[in-house]
């Protein structure tokens, strides 16, 4: 709880969590890169699974939208980080917060473990007549993850 | 009232279901504005420029109208759970306000431009980047209907 308080006190952070506006505003954009880019997820999860954005190839369709997914995760670390360390006390003992955190650690292994094998060779997977498991199964758990993240991530306001 | 007493009973004796709600709106506006977001970026093309806007919007447009319908139910919900809150609040009837906009010009600007062969560039552009502004100023509003009761 110290680190969490010292975290916390720290100048602007302080500043951060006690203005009016500022918290809110940052929140709003947290949120609001979830409204934009929660529909780049679906869409490329659903091509993956050959259920819809047929007339594009699995390649155009990950390939156009990797630089909005990746803006979007960009904001959202970066405001998340913010929301979580000025209210570090208050975070630190909450289990949604960490259960969040450990959903976001198996998102990073999701893409370790299958941007070698799905999202890096999509030309491949273009050419092959049927969708194989192996990408079926990244597109399904990558949307059970998403659900699961933006769950814990209101949920944490329920622990007290 | 009779509903509404129901629906609020059920909210407040039971905190899980608000949660619950909560989530649902969540999930749901990730869905409805992000696909209308996919329209919007294409019409700015800054993606999925190997199909046209109208082509994206019906492969999307399903997706969005069931998400937001999902959105509106929670959100009555949601309301009716604690109705004197709102009703005093000074962000909430901006936010309905700007809703009420989005929605009329998502299904008839917004749909027209976006399905319309061969439209200017520029008219393309400027009429993304209000559909944009208008769901992000829906956004605010419900964080900000939380923040400044």
């Amino acid at each position: 709880m110290d680190i969490a308080h010292s975290i916390q006190s720290i100048g602007f952070l302080s500043q951060f969590s006690e203005s009016v506006l500022a918290y809110p505003i940052v929140l709003s954009t947290h949120l609001t890169c979830i409204a934009l880019f929660g529909g780049a997820i679906l869409m490329t999860n659903l091509r993956l699974l050959g259920v819809t954005f047929k007339s594009l190839t699995i390649t155009q369709m990950v390939t156009s939208l990797r630089p909005w997914k990746r803006l979007g995760a960009t904001v959202m670390i970066a405001t998340g980080v913010l929301l979580a360390t000025s209210e570090a006390e208050k975070y630190a003992p909450n289990p949604f917060f960490w259960t969040k955190m450990v959903i976001l650690g198996l998102i990073g292994v999701h893409a370790l473990v299958f941007r070698p094998i799905v999202y890096n060779r999509t030309e491949e997977l273009d050419k092959s007549p049927i969708i194989p498991g192996r990408v079926k199964a990244a597109a399904i758990l990558s949307l059970v993850l998403w659900t699961a993240m933006f769950t814990m991530g209101r949920l944490i306001a329920y622990w007290d | 009232m009779l509903l509404q007493n129901a629906v609020g009973d059920a909210l407040n004796n039971a905190e899980w279901v608000f949660a619950l709600a909560e989530c649902v709106h969540i999930g749901g506006f990730a869905v409805g504005v992000g696909t209308i977001a996919l329209v919007d970026f294409r019409m700015l093309n800054l993606g999925l420029r190997q199909e046209t806007p109208a082509r994206i919007l019906s492969y999307t447009e399903l997706w969005t109208v069931v998400a937001l319908l999902f959105v509106g139910f929670s959100g009555v919900a949601l309301f009716l759970s604690q109705p004197e809150i709102y009703r005093v609040n000074l962000i909430f009837p901006i936010k309905m306000y700007l809703l009420a906009a989005a929605l009329v010009y998502n299904f008839t600007i917004h749909r027209k431009v976006a399905t319309m062969k061969d439209a200017a560039p520029a008219l393309s552009k400027l009429v993304a980047i209000v559909s944009l502004l208008l769901w992000v100023s829906v956004v605010f509003g419900g964080i900000f209907t939380g923040f400044l009761v």
